[in-house]
């Protein structure tokens, strides 16, 4: 015993710093999985208004503005022209404007579309798994997501024409 | 603890026995090995039989330092009461833990006021998952570990190579001592008193005219299990964490429809949701009519598994039977690890679906019904002569500020549907129809009203439901907490090894009596872990056997070590 | 009669035996110097009497357990009143086993007191039997609670030998400063003591006078989208308002002494109209304590503890310490069991969580850590007798909050318990 104890004693420490390091890790950079600034956007397998199924790494490469909306909700309906102009504006820089549904059916959210005048592509969480793996409370929000797949920034509530300008720019040339 | 030793120091003992640095006890013969003590008179210290830790042994190094800091019992015991203090300020007001839905750094201070607000500010809304309070645990973890092997060890040791003749001081300065004359042959009067000895369970070991009786040492492990155990516990809480491992969500089940579980390949099915309340006359006669309390919550549940096309959100799944239980509090659903708690409920009926009939006003003649479902209803229908075609519909119908129609919500409160009718007797280009399937929704919003100005006074078309067994809806919404914790069988694992030690530890003594008779005298040393009262008794029960009559309080050799 | 009726007088003859058995325990231990026969002869007479009427006392308070287990149809333990009158029996069922070991007579006189106060605290919340709501429909609710409760029981005795060593080896003669300290802590205690005595008698008095003064107080709340919401809240007081809740007005007033309205009103850091009235309580239960204790002071004309040191003259203190840590010993894993362990496992059957953090949770984890705590320093030297007496004191303190204190100060998902 007398050669091998310091060994033990460097392994025991050293697992006691591993496992005492990732609990307090998890508990300082709270481990509860919702995406936040900086981590890597959840992928996402949700079906399109053009009745196909479609996924966050359709757009690899490219920065995403991931929008959560519903039709019931104001301050959704009152961005989707900025959201509109914003998406004609950054369309040949790659940038992509992908509308997420909350949780409703197609003929109101075809009618919304139709309504509102938006020709970005828009998927329809109807089982909200989206909407739980990305940690959405309060609508609207939206996740800007660089080129690398990583979460850039995160906007709860109403997107304004020019800080959204400013915001998707900083996504195509950081 | 121990000051800095020496690099090269005698330690053998005056028996011959090489003792390792650090050594109390001579592990042979039990001599006070430090001259101070030896000098000393009271109660010899017998924690871990005066072994040698590890950690008292020649000190160098980091490594070293860090092993003796987790090592003392007296750091052992600050971490314990420092996470006490800690436990108590996190109950001083709510957790946010506690509360679904809060802006937590406004609601302490509006709840509380300003102790509110330092509160929250100090981050003791969040204790127990705060970085000083995890650190605290992890800290009593190491503690946990590096204790226990820095002891057991030697313990283990010194116990198992126990000498059967040991020093006169050894005896003497035990906690239980009797030193009296004794004329019998020294040999035949130990052997004498092996037997009363044995009969009590006791394991004597003799040489000459010494003896070692020996009982219940397993009772000395207890702390040590109890610590294996804690450990197992916290790693196995750790682990919980772990992705995969872990899964809590609460979910609204509407009676009557399969709902998926989201992360799971699991649907389930709300078949019937039950609520009772106590009658009158099963309340104690003070509460009638004055207090509600519930009886039963009860969710009859089916669990199905997805079968095929679960992915794909374009398709329908397929759906096989898997479990089926009535949920209850204190009574959830199980099935390989998934469970299902009852939570909470909602008596709110819920519309699902209509078939209303489209009837000639004028005439009364009904051209057949057709289904109208709230979620994902069709968009166009054929009844009789007529093409009803689905323009809008909305959820829960309101009007926004500009006066224009829309839904306030996604749940079907107040549903409403714009309808565009074409065939005989209609316009060209069709009539617009609004619909409430719901008679107060009709009455509030005035569809009459509506119709008419849409479609003019020449209308003469109507929906109706003829019967409520056309309207299909959930009578109430049950909310299950669904939980997977894979985990679990860890946690169990170590709570029970914790009990087991703490039995061990506590409800058995190790106990053992040394003697030796020479010149005539009979000199007895005894030591317990616990318990010298029983103890006293013990050893004057047995010498009571061999006709040698003590008073048990004289064996007291005084101490307050219990 | 029913069995629940025959449950209650069964109930009222367990406490008047527990009773006489406390005052037979006094005179074995108090008149041996003036009993005329030898002391020990003296003790073993009036202590063998003492411990048969306290074991009967434990029949007749097992007999109202059972058979009002028999007349509710679930086990006694699901109210404040419930848990209370099953505390004392635990308490002493403790006793009885500790007595069984040691045969300390004077141990009857401290320990079988605790179990009284526990009772007569029993008898303020409401008696009556109430059905168990679905949450504690279980197995568990047998175990859980039972064990919890024996196990602090043991800790209660612990408390009552702690408190005699410390009465037995504080110098009261002494005027040194370290001795007047320990004086003064222990006055402390027993004076603490007499609070619990003065609110019990203080809620009896004016229970059995029949005082009632209601408050009203309407609280306006603005929800977020700026609608006013007022709801109306009442409170009975049952004893004479010294202080009124804040911002109430009062509605009935049944003046007492020769007061006709509340003397104060609650700081507006009270929240709700029974913080007011709690708050009120604990100023009769001072009030009434102080007078007692001023009456007993003038009475034996020195420090209680001091008055109270010649009873226990003879007794090996060193027996003291080890009932203590033994009391301690037993109930240890018998506590882990039922408060952390079943707890745990109800948590994890009930609610799909084995730990949340719950005040109730959290104090029974604060009493584990302080008893483990005690249980490590025994192992260092110096820490026995006199410090490890102090932790038996102050750890039935921790028992008692994490029972009582956490009911009434703070509310948790254990709040059914019904506290008043």
């Amino acid at each position: 015993m007398g050669k091998a104890r310091k060994p033990v004693q460097i392994v025991i420490l050293f697992l006691i710093l591993l496992l005492g390091g990732y609990a307090i890790g998890t508990s300082v950079f709270g481990g509860d999985g919702k995406p936040q600034e900086g981590s890597k956007a959840p992928s996402y397998e949700l079906l399109g208004l053009d009745g196909l199924t479609h996924t966050l790494d359709e757009y690899k490469g490219q920065p995403v503005v991931l929008n959560f909306w519903g039709s019931w909700c104001g301050p959704c309906v009152k961005e989707m022209p900025a959201l509109q102009a914003q998406y004609e504006k950054w369309k040949e820089q790659g940038v992509v404007v992908v509308g997420v549904n909350v949780g409703e059916d197609r003929l109101t959210v075809e009618n919304f579309v139709k309504q509102v005048d938006i020709h970005f592509p828009v998927v329809m969480d109807t089982g909200r798994d989206a909407v739980r793996s990305y940690g959405v409370s309060p609508l609207p929000t939206t996740f800007f997501i660089n080129a690398k797949g990583r979460v850039d920034s995160i906007h709860i509530g109403q997107l304004e024409l020019d800080t959204l300008d400013v915001q998707i720019g900083k996504l195509v040339d950081p | 603890m121990t000051p800095r030793e020496p690099l090269v120091s005698n330690t053998k003992c005056d028996c011959g026995h090489q003792n390792p640095v650090g050594t109390v006890l001579c592990e042979a013969c039990g001599k006070p090995q430090d001259e101070k003590e030896l000098g000393a008179e009271g109660n010899l210290e017998m924690r871990y039989d005066g072994v040698a830790r590890r950690s008292q042994r020649i000190r160098q190094g980091v490594i070293d330092r860090i092993w003796n800091f987790f090592s003392s019992v007296k750091i052992a015991v600050y971490l314990i009461v420092i996470t006490l203090l800690g436990s108590m300020l996190g109950t001083i007001f709510p957790q946010e833990s506690t509360f679904l839905n809060i802006d937590a750094s406004t609601y302490y201070k509006e709840m509380y006021g300003t102790a509110g607000n330092i509160y929250y500010r100090l981050g003791l809304s969040h204790t127990y998952e705060s970085w000083w309070f995890i650190t605290l645990l992890v800290m009593i973890g190491a503690s946990l570990v590096i204790c226990s092997l820095d002891r057991v060890l030697p313990l283990y040791k010194a116990l198992t190579r126990q000498k059967v003749r040991k020093h006169r001081q050894f005896l003497t300065r035990q906690k239980v001592v009797l030193v009296s004359p004794l004329e019998a042959d020294p040999e035949a009067w130990v052997a004498a008193l092996s037997e009363p000895l044995k009969k009590r369970g006791y394991r004597v070991k003799t040489e000459g005219s010494a003896l070692l009786a020996e009982k219940h040492r397993f009772s000395r492990w207890g702390p040590y299990v109890i610590h294996i155990g804690l450990i197992i516990f916290l790693l196995a809480v750790l682990a919980r964490g772990l992705p995969g491992l872990n899964m809590d969500q609460h979910l609204a089940f509407p009676q009557g429809e399969a709902a998926r579980i989201p992360e799971t390949t699991y649907y389930l099915k709300n078949e019937q949701f039950t609520v009772e309340f106590y009658s009158d006359e099963e309340m104690p006669e003070e509460f009638r009519g004055k207090k509600v309390l519930p009886k039963l919550y009860e969710t009859q549940a089916v669990l199905y598994e997805c079968t095929a096309d679960c992915t794909d959100p374009a398709r329908e799944p397929v759906l096989a039977e898997v479990a089926r239980h009535d949920i209850r509090v204190n009574s959830p659903l199980s099935y390989k690890g998934l469970k299902a708690y009852q939570f909470d409920y909602d008596l709110t009926p819920v519309l699902r679906s209509v078939q209303p009939e489209l009837v000639n006003s004028l005439t009364g003649e009904a051209y057949g019904k057709f289904k109208l479902d709230m979620r994902n209803p069709e968009r166009t229908f054929q009844t009789g002569p007529y093409t009803l075609s689905l323009k809008e519909k909305y959820m829960d119908f309101g009007l926004n500020e500009e006066g224009r129609p829309v839904s306030k919500s996604p749940y079907p409160n107040a549903p409403a549907f714009l309808f565009l009718i074409t065939g005989p007797g209609l316009p060209g280009e069709g009539q617009q129809y609004f619909y409430f399937p719901k008679q107060v929704d009709k009455e509030q919003f005035q569809q009459q009203a509506i119709n008419e100005r849409l479609g003019g006074s020449g209308r003469f078309l109507e929906l109706e439901v003829q019967d409520m067994s056309d309207v299909d809806f959930a009578a109430s919404t049950s909310y299950l907490n669904i939980r997977i914790d894979r985990a679990m069988p860890f946690v169990w694992t170590g709570a029970g090894i914790v009990m087991l030690g703490l039995v061990l530890g506590f409800y058995w003594q190790h106990r053992r009596i040394w003697l030796r008779v020479e010149d005539r005298e009979l000199v007895l040393g005894g030591h317990t872990n616990k318990n010298w009262f029983g103890f006293r008794r013990e050893i004057a029960a047995v010498l009571n056997k061999v006709d040698l009559i003590v008073d048990e309080k004289s064996l007291d050799n005084g101490g307050g070590l219990a | 009669m029913s069995l629940l009726d025959f449950s209650s007088d069964v109930f009222i003859i367990a406490f008047f035996l527990y009773s006489g058995a406390f005052m037979l325990f006094t005179i074995a231990i108090m008149g041996r110097r003036w009993s005329g026969r030898k002391p020990e002869e003296h003790t073993a007479r009036w202590g063998k009497a003492a411990f048969i009427a306290s074991s009967l006392g434990l029949l007749c308070h097992l007999a109202y357990f059972i058979t009002r287990w028999m007349g509710s149809g679930h086990i006694p333990v699901s109210n404040m009143y419930e848990f209370m009158t099953f505390l004392s029996m635990m308490i002493m069922v403790a006793f009885t086993v500790i007595f069984a070991i040691y045969r300390t007579i004077i141990l009857g006189v401290f320990a079988v007191p605790v179990s009284i106060i526990v009772m007569a605290y029993a008898a303020v919340f409401p008696q009556e039997v109430q059905p168990l709501i679905p949450s504690l429909k279980s197995i568990y609710l047998n175990i859980h609670v039972t064990l919890a409760a024996l196990g602090e029981s043991f800790f209660a005795v612990g408390f009552a030998a702690g408190l005699m060593y410390l009465l037995r080896t504080v110098n009261f003669d002494s005027t040194a400063r370290s001795d007047r300290k320990q004086q003064r802590l222990v006055e402390f205690t027993l004076f603490s003591i007499i609070v619990i005595i003065g609110f019990l008698g203080s809620v009896f008095a004016f229970r059995g006078a029949g005082y009632e003064s209601v408050f009203v107080r309407s609280n306006v709340t603005i929800d977020s989208s700026g609608q006013g919401d007022s709801t109306i809240e009442k409170v009975s007081y049952k004893m004479p308002p010294i202080v009124a809740p804040y911002q109430s007005e009062t509605e009935v007033f049944q003046p007492f002494l020769g007061i006709t309205k509340p003397l104060f009103e609650a700081p507006s850091w009270m929240n709700g109209v029974n913080a007011g009235r709690k708050f009120n309580t604990v100023i009769w239960s001072l009030l009434s304590g102080l007078i007692l204790y001023t009456m007993l002071r003038l009475i034996v004309r020195r420090l209680l503890g001091k008055a109270i040191h010649p009873v226990l003259d003879g007794i090996d203190e060193n027996d003291l310490d080890e009932i203590t840590y033994r009391a301690i010993a037993i109930g240890f894993p018998i506590f882990t069991l039922g408060a952390l362990i079943f707890a745990m496992i109800w948590a994890q059957i009930a609610w799909g969580r084995f730990w949340g953090w719950d005040p109730k949770e959290v104090w029974a984890l604060v009493t584990w850590l302080f008893y483990s705590a005690y249980l490590h320093l025994r192992l260092a030297r110096g820490w026995q007798g006199r410090r490890s007496a102090w932790l038996a004191v102050l750890g039935f303190l921790v028992v008692m909050f994490t029972l009582i204190g956490v009911n009434l100060v703070i509310a948790g998902l254990h709040s059914y318990a019904g506290t008043d």
